[in-house]
Parts: C-alpha cells; sequence; structure tokens
C-alpha cells in the first residue's frame, strides 16, 4: 500500500511515495511546461524505478495520489485563459476594475493599472437587484439576460461568471441567469459568485467568481486528461486534487469551486510540517520552504495551518479563506544587485530556470543567491542533484564580483556573504510578518524547512528568530510533494446570518450548523469517508458592532447553543482581539458575519506514532572536510563535510560542519548540534552544543 | 558601517512600520481609517528626524517633526519612558484638526531614542457642521476640537479625563475612542518591536544607522535633483474657492533649483480663505516636498535625507500660510494638491520625462451623515468609493480611484455590501465615466459616477473638493480632465440641484445624491496613442466616438466591436498633427465645461451651499 504525491512546480515536478512503513521516496523532474503531464509520466517512471518496480505496479498499490498544481495560477499570471464574460447588477459592472481602490507603490507613478479579466464590452449589467436582508428590491429582467447571453454567444466567449450584489443572502436571482445562460450558452461554463464563496464584500467575490470562469476551462480539461492518463498507467482510483485550503479534493467538487485548485502546491508544505511536528511533539512550528524564485512562509499553530481571507493571485484576491502562505521573493535564483544609492539588495527579480543563475553556465550573468551560495562553498559544484546538473563555481565567482563584490569594494566572499545576510534578513522578515502579524513571539516556534537550499539558511534565520529547534525532514527537497501524501479532504462552507451576541437566535444558529454539518458530512461520504473519520470544524468572522474588519474565531460544537457556548465565543473573541491589537472592550456586545464548517475526512496515516527522542547518539564520522565560509568566525574554513544519506538513526554532528544530500544540503554553525532521528529526519539543536 | 549590515537594518526597520500599519488597520472602527486607510505610521528618530515609514498617504508624512518639535517646547524635560502623546493642533505643527496624531516616545536604557508617530484622520471631531473636513468653517473654532500636545497616556497610566474631555466634544464618540485605542495599539506593537531592534543590534549601531540611513537618501534624492537643469521655473494653478465668495484663488510657485537642492516658493498665491481652504505650515512643507518623493525611484527610502534638499517658502497671509485663526480644516487636499499640480507644471518644460498630469483633487469625496428614524441613532461615513483618478505619466496611464496626491491611492473603497449593511443607504450605480479622463499618449485614470440614496431619513452630504471649476491639467500635449460635479435629484420632480466642488446639502429620503468624479490629465499627443488600444477603449464604452475621431484621429468601423482603418487612421492623425497644444493645460481658470454641459432646463446650480 501506498500514497503518492505530485507536485508540479516553476522549476521542478517533485514526486513522493509513502510507504506503509513510513519510508518515504523522492524523485525530482524537470517540469515541462508546454505539457505538464509529460513530466509527471516520466517522473513516475523514475520514481517506479528507484523502487525497483514497474510504473503499473506503482499505481496499482497506490491507495491514494493527490495532485498539485500550477495550471490553474499560471493561466491566471500569465493571462493565457480563454475570454470570459460577466453579468453583473446593472450600474455595478467595474466591480473588478475598480478593485478596492488600493494602488500598491503608492510612489510609482510608472507602475500601469493592472488590465481587468473580463474585457468591459463583455461585463454586462443586469436589471435586478437584492436587499441586505435577502429581500428582492427590483425584480430579475429573465429577456435582458437572454440577450446578454446572445451577445456573449456572438463575442465568442466559453465562461461567463455571474456576480450580483447581496447574492449571498439570496442566490435566486444568481441562479436563474445562470440557467438562463446555460440554457442559451450550452457549451459555456457558468460560475455563480455566491456558490463559490457565499461571503460580504463584491469585490472579492466578483474576483472568485470570475478567476473561476477564467480558469475552469482549462482545468477541467487538464484533470480529464489527468484522470485518463494516470488511469491508463495503473491507478485504480481517481487522483485528489491539492486545494489551497490545505486539503485535498476531490476533481468533481473542485471544477464546483475552481479557485481552490489555485495555489495548490505551496498549501501542502503545513501539512508535511504538522505532521513531523505532530509526530515529535511539537505543537507551534513555522514552516519555509526555499524554491528558485519564492520563499514561502506558513505558520502552524496547535497542529493547523494559519489562514487567511485576503490571499491575492496576480492582485486579484481568490476571495476564499486558504492556508495563509506568505511568499517573498528571496528564492535560489533571486538576483543580487547594488542600488544607486549604495545600498545591497536581494530579489524580488529572479533568473528563473532560464537562464537561472549564473553557476548554471546556461547564459545568467546576474548574481544569484544560488551564485552566493557556490562562491561560499556550500554547494558542491560536482554533486548538484546527484550529479544532474552540473555547477560552475568559475561562473557564480564572475557574477557574484561584477554584481556585488566591485561597487561595494569586496572581495567575492564577503560580497556572497552579505548577499546571504541580506536574502536572510528578507527571509526573516517574512517570518517575522506571519508570526508577528497574528500578535505570536517566533521564539516559542520550530522552525521545519523544506527546499533544497532551505538547510543552508535555516540555522541562520533560526538564530536571527531567536528559535532554539529546527526540523529538517528527509524530505525536505520535495516537501509540499510530502505534504501532499499526508493531507486530509477538506471541504469548506459558511453561512451568514448577521447578529450580535445580545440579539443571537440561537434556534436559527442550531438551525444553520444543523445544515452545513449535513452538507460537509453527505459530501464526505460520497468521498468515501466512515463517519467516524469525519469531524467538522466550526468558527465564526466576528468582531466588536462598528468595526470593520473580522477575526475568525473558532467555536465549540454544539447541537444546540446555550448562554454558556455564547459566553465562550465571546471570550475567546476578546482574548483574539486583546492578543492581536492590544485592546479589548468587553463593555460591548460581539457581532457575528459569517458561520464556518470545514468538513474535514480525515485520512488514516500510514504512520503517525510519535518518533521517540533518540536517547544516545554516536557522533558521526565525516567524509572528509570541505573550505566553506563560516559565518560565526567571518571567515573560510575547513569543517568537517557529512553526506545526508550516509547518517543514520542516532548519528549526531556537531557544527560547523556541511550535511550534503542529493536534495538538500545543511549548513551548520558552530554550536549547532544536529541528530538523525527514528525518522531519518534532522533535529538542529540551534547554538545549544559546544558548551 | 558595513553595508549588509545597513541593507539588513533598513528592512527590518521598514517591517516595523509595516507591522504597526497592520496592527491599526486591522482593529481601527471607523470605516475611513480601517478601510479607506486614512492613516500612517512613522518612525523619528530623538532628533526628530523622519526615518521610516512604510507605503504611507503621502500628505500624513513627510512633515511630522513639527509635532515633535511642538510636544518638546510644550513639555521640555517631562517626556517620560511610557508617555503617550495627542495632538492634532494645525498652529502646533499638525497637518488639519481632522489628523489626530499619536506620539510615542520610546526610551531605551532610559534614554530617547525614538518617536513613534501614527497619524489617522478621524471621521469626527466636533465641527460645527458633522463633518471633519468642513469648507464653510470660517475659523479654527469652526472646524473642531483642537487639541494641543497633551499627555493621554501618563507614564503608563492612561489619563481617562483627558480621553473625556476629547470624547465629550465629538458626536461619533464610540468610533473616535475605538479608532484612538487602535492608534494607541500601534504605537505599542511599534515600541516593542523597536526594543527587539535595538537590542539585537546595539544601541550604537542603531545610532549609527540613523545616520547611515539618513545619509544614503540623501545621496539619492540629491542625484534625483541633480537630473533637473539649473533655472527658475514658474507654475499655476487655481483653487475653485476660498469656501465661500472668492473664485479662482491663484496658486503661483516658483521652483528655483540649483544643483542638487530645490527652493519651492509660494509667493504670488492668494490671500487667505475666507473658508476652510488654507494649508497649515505642516501642509504646505508636505506638499512642497512630495513632488519631488514622486521622482524618485519609488524604492528610496522616505527620511529626512531626502528633504535636506527641499527647502519651502510660502508668504503670511495666504492660503499657503494664513495668519491665525484661519481655518485649515480641509488643508491636506485643498488648496495642496493645487500646489503639488502647480509645481509639475512648472517642472514640465524643463523635465518632462519626471512630471505627471493633473490628478483629482478630492472630487467625489463625500461626508455622509444622517439620523436613522427607525433607531434614532446617529451615523455617518466618508467614502472613496468613487474619487477621481491620477495623471498620467509618460510610461503609463493613470490610474482610477486615486482621490488626490494627498492619498494617492493609499485609501480604500468600503465595499457596498458593507456600506448597505453598516448604513440606511442604498448605492444605485458605481461605474466608470466615459470620456472623464483627459487625453494623451498616455490617458489618465478614469473618473466614476456614484449615486446613492438615503433609506431612513434624510442624510446630510458635505463635500470639500476643488476641480469642479479647474480640473486636473494634461500635461506635454495631453488634455484635460472633465472636472465632474455633483447634484441631488429630487425623486418626484427629476429637478437636479448641481452643486460647486464644495457644499452641504441635504438628500431627503428616496432622493438621490450623483457624484461624478473626474478623471486624471492625459500626457503627451493623444495621436499618439497606440490606435489599437484605443479601438478597444472606444469598444469598452470608455472612450466616445466622437473624442476618439476629434482628438486621437481614429478612424473605425461601425458595431460593438469596431474593426480599426489603419491606413485612414495614419492619415487623419497625419492632418491633425499641425494644431498644436500648449505644454499644459488649461492656462486659463475655469476651464472645465462639465457642469453647463448637463444642467437641463429647470435644474439649479449652487456656489458652496450651506445647510441652516
Amino acid at each position: 500500500m501506498l500514497r503518492i504525491g505530485i507536485d508540479i512546480g516553476g522549476t521542478f515536478t517533485d514526486l513522493t511515495a509513502l510507504e506503509e512503513s513510513g519510508r518515504a521516496h523522492l524523485w525530482k523532474e524537470p517540469t515541462t511546461p508546454a505539457d505538464p503531464m509529460a513530466a509527471i509520466l516520466t517522473g513516475l517512471e523514475g520514481l517506479a524505478g528507484s523502487l525497483d518496480r514497474p510504473v503499473a505496479e506503482l499505481l496499482g498499490e497506490a491507495r491514494l495520489l493527490v495532485h498539485g498544481t500550477t495550471i490553474a495560477t499560471n493561466t491566471v499570471i500569465q493571462r493565457n485563459g480563454p475570454r470570459i464574460g460577466l453579468l453583473a447588477t446593472k450600474g455595478f459592472r467595474d466591480v473588478l476594475y475598480f478593485r478596492d481602490a488600493w494602488k500598491p507603490e503608492r510612489f510609482n507613478m510608472r507602475f500601469a493599472p493592472p488590465e481587468p479579466f473580463v474585457e468591459r464590452f463583455l461585463r454586462r449589467g443586469v436589471s435586478e437587484r437584492i436587499g441586505p436582508a435577502g429581500q428582492v428590491v427590483a425584480p430579475l429582467d429573465e429577456d435582458e439576460v437572454r440577450r446578454h447571453a446572445a451577445y456573449l454567444g456572438e463575442h465568442g466567449v466559453e465562461a461567463v461568471a455571474v456576480a450580483f450584489l447581496w447574492s449571498i443572502v439570496n442566490p435566486d436571482h444568481e441562479h436563474r441567469a445562470a440557467a438562463i445562460l446555460r440554457e442559451e450558452l450550452p457549451d459555456a461554463y457558468v460560475v455563480c459568485s455566491a456558490d463559490v464563496v457565499p461571503e460580504i464584500r463584491e469585490w472579492e467575490r466578483t474576483s472568485a467568481a470570475v478567476l473561476s470562469a477564467y480558469v475552469l476551462p482549462g482545468i477541467d480539461a487538464y484533470f480529464g486528461r489527468l484522470k485518463s492518463d494516470i488511469a491508463a498507467a495503473g491507478l485504480g482510483e481517481d487522483p485528489l486534487i491539492m486545494q489551497l485550503n490545505g486539503g485535498c479534493a476531490p476533481i468533481d467538487e473542485v471544477l464546483k469551486r475552481p479557485v481552490y485548485a489555485l495555489h495548490s502546491g505551496p498549501a501542502a508544505a503545513p501539512a508535511a510540517a504538522a505532521h513531523h511536528a505532530g509526530r515529535r511533539g511539537l505543537r507551534d512550528v513555522i514552516t519555509i520552504d526555499m524554491g528558485g524564485t519564492s520563499f514561502d512562509v506558513c505558520l502552524v499553530r496547535e497542529g493547523r495551518a494559519a489562514r487567511s481571507r485576503s490571499i491575492r493571485v496576480d492582485q486579484q484576491p481568490v476571495g476564499v479563506e486558504a492556508v495563509a502562505v506568505h511568499s517573498v521573493g528571496a528564492g535560489g535564483g533571486s538576483i543580487a544587485y547594488v542600488d544607486e544609492g549604495g545600498a545591497l539588495n536581494v530579489g524580488p527579480r529572479s533568473a528563473g530556470s532560464v537562464p537561472g543563475p549564473a553557476a548554471y553556465g546556461a547564459g545568467g550573468t546576474e548574481p544569484t543567491v544560488t551564485d552566493a551560495n557556490v562562491v561560499l562553498g556550500y554547494l558542491d559544484p560536482e554533486a548538484f542533484l546527484g550529479g544532474r546538473r552540473e555547477l560552475r563555481a568559475d561562473l557564480a565567482e564572475q557574477a557574484i564580483a561584477a554584481g556585488v563584490g566591485e561597487p561595494l569594494g569586496l572581495d567575492p566572499v564577503a560580497a556572497a556573504a552579505g548577499v546571504i545576510r541580506v536574502v536572510n534578513a528578507s527571509m526573516t522578515a517574512a517570518v517575522r510578518a506571519v508570526s508577528v502579524e497574528r500578535g505570536l513571539d517566533p521564539r516559542n516556534f520550530a522552525l521545519v524547512v523544506g527546499g533544497g537550499a532551505g538547510g543552508l539558511h535555516a540555522s541562520a534565520l533560526a538564530r536571527d528568530l531567536g528559535i532554539e529547534r529546527v526540523v529538517i525532514p528527509r524530505e525536505a527537497g520535495t516537501l509540499c510533494a510530502f505534504g501532499m501524501t499526508v493531507t486530509d479532504v477538506r471541504h469548506d462552507y459558511l453561512q451568514p446570518l448577521h447578529c450580535t451576541s445580545d440579539s443571537l437566535d440561537s434556534a436559527a444558529l442550531d438551525a444553520l450548523y444543523a445544515g452545513l454539518e449535513e452538507r460537509g458530512r453527505a459530501r464526505l461520504g460520497d468521498d468515501g469517508f466512515a463517519a467516524e473519520e469525519i469531524r467538522v470544524e466550526r468558527s465564526v468572522d466576528a468582531r466588536y458592532p462598528g468595526q470593520v474588519y473580522e477575526l475568525t474565531v473558532a467555536i465549540p460544537a454544539a447541537e444546540s447553543y446555550g448562554p454558556e457556548h455564547l459566553a465562550q465565543i465571546e471570550d475567546a473573541f476578546h482574548a483574539e482581539h486583546e492578543r492581536q491589537f492590544g485592546y479589548r472592550r468587553e463593555e460591548l456586545p460581539v457581532e457575528f458575519l459569517h458561520w464556518r464548517a470545514a468538513a474535514v475526512g480525515r485520512m488514516d496515516l500510514l504512520h503517525e506514532g510519535a518518533v521517540a527522542a533518540v536517547a544516545t547518539t554516536v557522533a558521526a564520522a565525516p567524509l572528509g572536510e570541505r573550505r566553506v565560509y563560516v559565518p560565526a568566525l567571518g571567515e573560510v574554513a575547513a569543517v568537517p563535510l557529512f553526506k545526508v544519506e550516509a547518517l543514520a538513526t542516532g548519528s549526531r554532528v556537531d557544527g560547523p560542519a556541511v550535511v550534503a544530500g542529493d536534495t538538500t544540503t545543511i549548513l551548520l554553525e558552530p554550536g549547532d548540534v544536529l541528530r538523525c532521528d527514528e525518522d531519518d529526519s534532522f533535529l538542529i539543536e540551534v547554538g545549544k552544543g559546544g558548551d | 558601517m558595513d553595508q549588509v549590515t545597513f541593507s539588513v537594518m533598513m528592512r527590518r526597520l521598514e517591517s516595523i512600520s509595516l507591522e504597526m500599519t497592520q496592527a491599526l488597520e486591522r482593529s481601527a472602527w471607523s470605516s475611513i481609517i480601517a478601510l479607506c486607510h486614512d492613516f500612517s505610521c512613522v518612525i523619528y528618530d530623538a532628533k526628530g528626524r523622519q526615518l521610516s515609514v512604510h507605503d504611507p498617504i503621502p500628505a500624513l508624512v513627510t512633515s511630522l517633526e513639527l509635532v515633535v518639535d511642538a510636544i518638546e517646547e510644550g513639555f521640555g524635560d517631562d517626556i517620560a519612558d511610557g508617555d503617550i502623546f495627542l495632538c492634532n493642533d494645525p498652529y502646533r505643527g499638525n497637518t488639519h484638526v481632522g489628523d489626530l496624531v499619536i506620539s510615542r516616545p520610546v526610551f531605551v536604557e532610559e534614554r530617547l531614542m525614538f518617536w513613534l508617530m501614527i497619524k489617522a484622520h478621524h471621521i469626527d471631531v466636533g465641527a460645527f457642521e458633522p463633518a471633519s473636513c468642513t469648507a464653510a468653517a470660517r475659523d479654527t473654532f469652526q472646524e473642531g476640537l483642537r487639541i494641543p500636545p497633551l499627555k493621554i497616556v501618563a507614564a503608563g497610566t492612561p489619563r481617562l479625563d483627558v480621553l473625556e474631555l476629547v470624547l465629550s466634544n465629538v458626536r461619533l464618540r464610540n468610533l473616535v475612542e475605538g479608532d484612538l485605542l487602535a492608534q494607541i495599539g500601534s504605537a505599542e506593537r511599534g515600541r516593542r518591536l523597536i526594543l527587539e531592534f535595538c537590542e539585537e543590534f546595539g544601541l550604537e549601531t542603531v545610532e549609527e544607522y540613523g545616520e547611515e540611513v539618513i545619509a544614503y537618501a540623501d545621496r539619492r534624492m540629491g542625484a534625483v535633483i541633480e537630473r533637473i537643469p539649473d533655472g527658475s521655473y514658474r507654475g499655476s494653478g487655481w483653487v475653485d474657492s476660498d469656501g465661500y465668495a472668492v473664485k479662482n484663488v491663484p496658486v503661483e510657485v516658483t521652483v528655483e533649483v540649483s544643483g542638487d537642492q530645490v527652493v519651492v516658493d509660494f509667493e504670488g498665491t492668494g490671500a487667505q480663505a475666507e473658508g476652510g481652504f488654507n494649508s497649515s505650515v505642516a501642509t504646505t512643507l508636505t506638499a512642497g516636498r512630495i513632488p519631488f518623493l514622486f521622482y524618485a525611484d519609488p524604492d528610496i527610502p522616505h527620511n529626512q535625507g531626502c528633504f535636506e534638499h527641499i527647502e519651502v517658502r510660502a508668504p503670511k497671509g495666504t492660503i499657503a500660510n494664513p495668519e491665525y485663526p484661519a481655518s485649515t480644516s480641509c488643508a491636506t487636499v485643498v488648496p495642496a494638491a493645487m500646489f503639488h499640480d502647480a509645481i509639475n507644471k512648472a517642472l514640465a518644460a524643463a523635465v518632462p520625462e519626471m512630471v505627471h498630469a493633473g490628478t483629482a483633487r478630492c472630487s467625489n469625496v463625500p461626508q455622509f451623515f444622517g439620523v436613522d428614524e427607525e433607531t434614532g441613532e446617529e451615523w455617518a461615513m466618508m467614502i472613496f468609493n468613487n474619487c477621481g483618478g491620477s495623471g498620467a505619466v509618460k510610461e503609463a496611464d493613470g490610474w482610477p480611484l486615486l482621490e488626490s496626491v494627498a492619498a494617492m491611492g493609499g485609501q480604500k473603497a468600503l465595499p457596498i455590501e458593507q456600506m448597505e449593511l453598516l448604513y440606511p443607504v442604498q448605492v444605485e450605480e458605481m461605474e466608470i465615466e466615459p470620456d472623464s479622463m483627459g487625453f494623451g499618449t498616455t490617458i489618465g485614470g478614469f473618473g466614476v459616477r456614484f449615486t446613492i440614496r438615503p433609506l431612513k431619513g434624510s442624510m446630510h452630504c458635505i463635500t470639500f473638493g476643488d476641480g469642479t471649476a479647474n480640473p486636473p491639467h494634461g500635461a506635454v500635449g495631453g488634455t484635460p480632465a472633465i472636472g465632474g460635479g455633483q447634484f441631488v435629484e429630487e425623486a418626484a420632480s427629476g429637478r437636479r440641484t448641481y452643486v460647486s466642488a464644495s457644499g452641504h446639502v441635504l438628500v431627503a429620503r428616496g432622493d438621490t445624491w450623483t457624484g461624478v468624479a473626474t478623471g486624471g490629465g492625459g500626457y503627451g499627443s493623444p495621436l499618439e496613442r497606440d490606435a489599437e488600444r484605443v479601438r478597444r477603449e472606444v469598444r469598452d464604452g470608455v472612450i466616445g466616438r466622437a473624442a476618439a475621431t476629434e482628438i486621437f484621429g481614429l478612424v473605425i468601423g461601425e458595431g460593438d466591436d469596431p474593426a480599426l482603418d489603419a491606413a485612414a487612421t495614419r492619415a487623419r492623425r497625419a492632418e491633425l498633427a499641425s494644431r498644436a497644444r500648449p505644454l499644459v493645460e488649461p492656462t486659463e481658470p475655469e476651464a472645465a465645461t462639465w457642469v453647463e454641459e448637463n444642467l437641463r432646463p429647470g435644474d439649479l446650480y449652487l456656489e458652496n451651499p450651506t445647510v441652516d
């Protein structure tokens, strides 16, 4: 019995097969952007080969295959989706163009306004109006909808979003308009805003509907092909799709709410982190994943990933609640430069995979973070990616010298060390942003590290942040693909019920949750989960009356909500408000907007036993020495070199040292102690040894 | 200090101002702060020099050293750890009474090291009208409660008596209290982070960094000014009115550039206004500095080092520097936005690649106030959903909803559904207004038409804009925008009452208020705009066929998705090319024609109306 995770990234397609024993097999295959299935199929060959069996046998043994894809994200970023239309309440068809009026980069007059996803002549206003209480203020003009359908058809739209004001409290007009569109345009895809995200705020909801319509034709075709190709290769079950809410779902469910397919890969990192943390008794961790172009951070508290309702793709809000993966342009390919005032900067511009860092020898001349890591001796030019790619140290040094060293008057090593310090500062700021923003002190967290180069920066980041423990899973190089093998199936539902804590209609709330629970459990039942594998988590969006923004707070489940539950909910809100914003106003009631239910189908984990602390550790024997720059010493020194693959459970390595592997490399500073635990993962105690 | 440590510290300090910003935004009460984002958090050093700020509202920063000075003048040695000051006095260094400044001195090892300055525009400061920007205020006593620097928290103990004094003088005490608490919370967040920052790097390094980062910005801004050829440049413009009878108040500016120094002098600007359209000392200083920040790369740290290159002078007794007790109620936009445009006009000939065309000057930014007939509760909102566009630059079209240079898109719109949930109103329309922007090779950001109806009782609408008569200018051959306007429409008769850019009107239950915001000005010759792009803009209904033909020289076919006749367009453009346009336009006051074009028989037009 196996589980397989496949994560398509910008540079690599990562594959992980997880055995019942807990043993994970990893494979990295270069991504094939023109036809992503090609890399999946060759990657499966590679993965099967590493397990010594044919692909059909590998897939035949798989109980589960979860796939994370960039196809939806790329459609949005590259703007290569089909022509789509929008039906909006008359007078409001420019909602998406106006956005929230906020212009980023205030002082950048040369920054052009973003192009809308729906051309204005295909944004059509419909006579209809619903009021805030769900009352029909003006009836839907059905003839007008038919005329718009004909017009959109003439102009060749492939998908239409329908987004009316107040459809969240009364979706009748949206649903009726959608039915007419389907009659008139049988070949077009139709998406209603209230079906994607029944939340107040028309901009975010319209955006979610439009993004959904924009990606739907593409993902429908792609998922169809995925299903048939993988079935032909031997998979018995349909694949599941990783969603941006941190859980996976069957293809038909994702097609109903296509925004959930955006950002699908990175959302799996927290699942991997939560898995590793949980097995080690760590409740609160921060996951970092350093890729080629970006550095992704996510906070996992009490085993749950932090969530956000303000995630955007290419400046467009996705509208739905998602795993709060904070991304900054600080990856291996990020370019370092000295500005006209003499300050050293790194990113957000990236050399990408083509031409890539100068060290790739593919024509890149600008210095990148990877080049700095080569100059400092951390990356072995011969052994990068298990020897599948050679690095040119001479080109890396030239680029660092020309782009950073000369302008700052530093030798190449000092310049490279500077690049690393600056990029580390950006990463530190990103970690602080996700923790301090929520009123949490990063010092109380452990760091879980992903990405091939994550291990090179982890110790320094932990030091800057005051973090004492770092976990580097054996699967660090393919963290998200691994996360997909340990994620749950998740469906998010919500419903508005606007009231305050002194005017709550308990019966209405009980009925609301009875409905949401039934919906969630029925859907998970259809997905094949037994009742005992299902849990439903409840939460509510709350604020003080008169306040504008809400906090989402977890609430207890109850069949019938009484005063004691209400008191609990109020207390939880006051406490969260004070933690995040520094004050509370208990004299006021609490106002509630949307009630949420997350239906989670719990995957029985193949291995979830605790990883015992290794009682005795044996100092590992180094394989040799390497001359690297040791930040704490401020100079190049010969340090012991270890191989990841040669370290067994119970091995101990004291810094300074370099631990190198096929898909990940770790730098230990003086005082760091690394231990290889039962799981063959690494635990670093930062600055704790040597005393 | 080594460059790397420097770069690291710069990022850290920026992230501290960002965190302060987030804390305030998410916990504030009034929509003007929480959603419209009309606030900024700034870090000053012990010497009162601006050090770090994150993506601020331009008008709210770049002059807070004057408030630090006023606190020091008022309290001398009596400034202790745990004190938090409040000030909104435009005659003691503040911009206008609507902006309440919370200042928190930060002590490290018992030494004053930083000032955290959190300036936020409050919805209500107890003016004689229910608005915090009022064109009709005849002096500072009418514009609201004026608060000199005082301690709202003394050595860690909240002064509830002082807080109550403030709250007793405003109509919406619940919102003002919540917003003040949120400002104080943001300052506390900042203080904790600053202490960690000092602990990590050590005081000596932190002080050294302060000097270095100011020197760094100084070098970069010096290089920007150096790019402007030495010389004396003049620009002018007109503020629609003084709030009362005087129309077209002249704004005159001379920009004197010499090497890396510039002197901005408002000599010749009109006499001080009878209404709330005077600029405070802080606002004039800000308005003189800000244009140059826009000429620099956006990543330059906006600290004191930039400002060392810019001197601002304003003669006493003018709208740029009025005699006490003139009202400066609307200062940050009127007249400040015209100061900014006048500087851009002055420099259009010398550095056309740097300047931008005119931006809306608070066109269509209503402050509504009413009493819910059913509950008896007072409600108020100031919205930026529907404000005007920004001027184009050489490389890019303008943005919609930029409001004015004072905000430059740093404010947010209130979602229609939030608005209808929070307040007893129904919004009827919010769409792009065709042909509202200036035309050019690049075009101004679009204007917006917005119509709203009160549902439970009548509603006051108070506006304090500028530009209905004197629209945003076109630059380097681009055309001006429309100027826009506003009107109240009676549901029964359909009769409209048009109102000048500022005024106070009552909208009866069932009637509607409509604002049409101006777009921004255009840049460069419209004949050089990409013809296919103009064709799409015609198709999309944002540029009319008449303008496309007359001004852009486009020849297109009929239908929803008209075809471009490229050869005929080239010929027509060649023919039109002989008509030269001035470098900046308009060159005379009262150039806008929108109101007279839209007045119908039986409609009224009112200049600066008031409600008794």
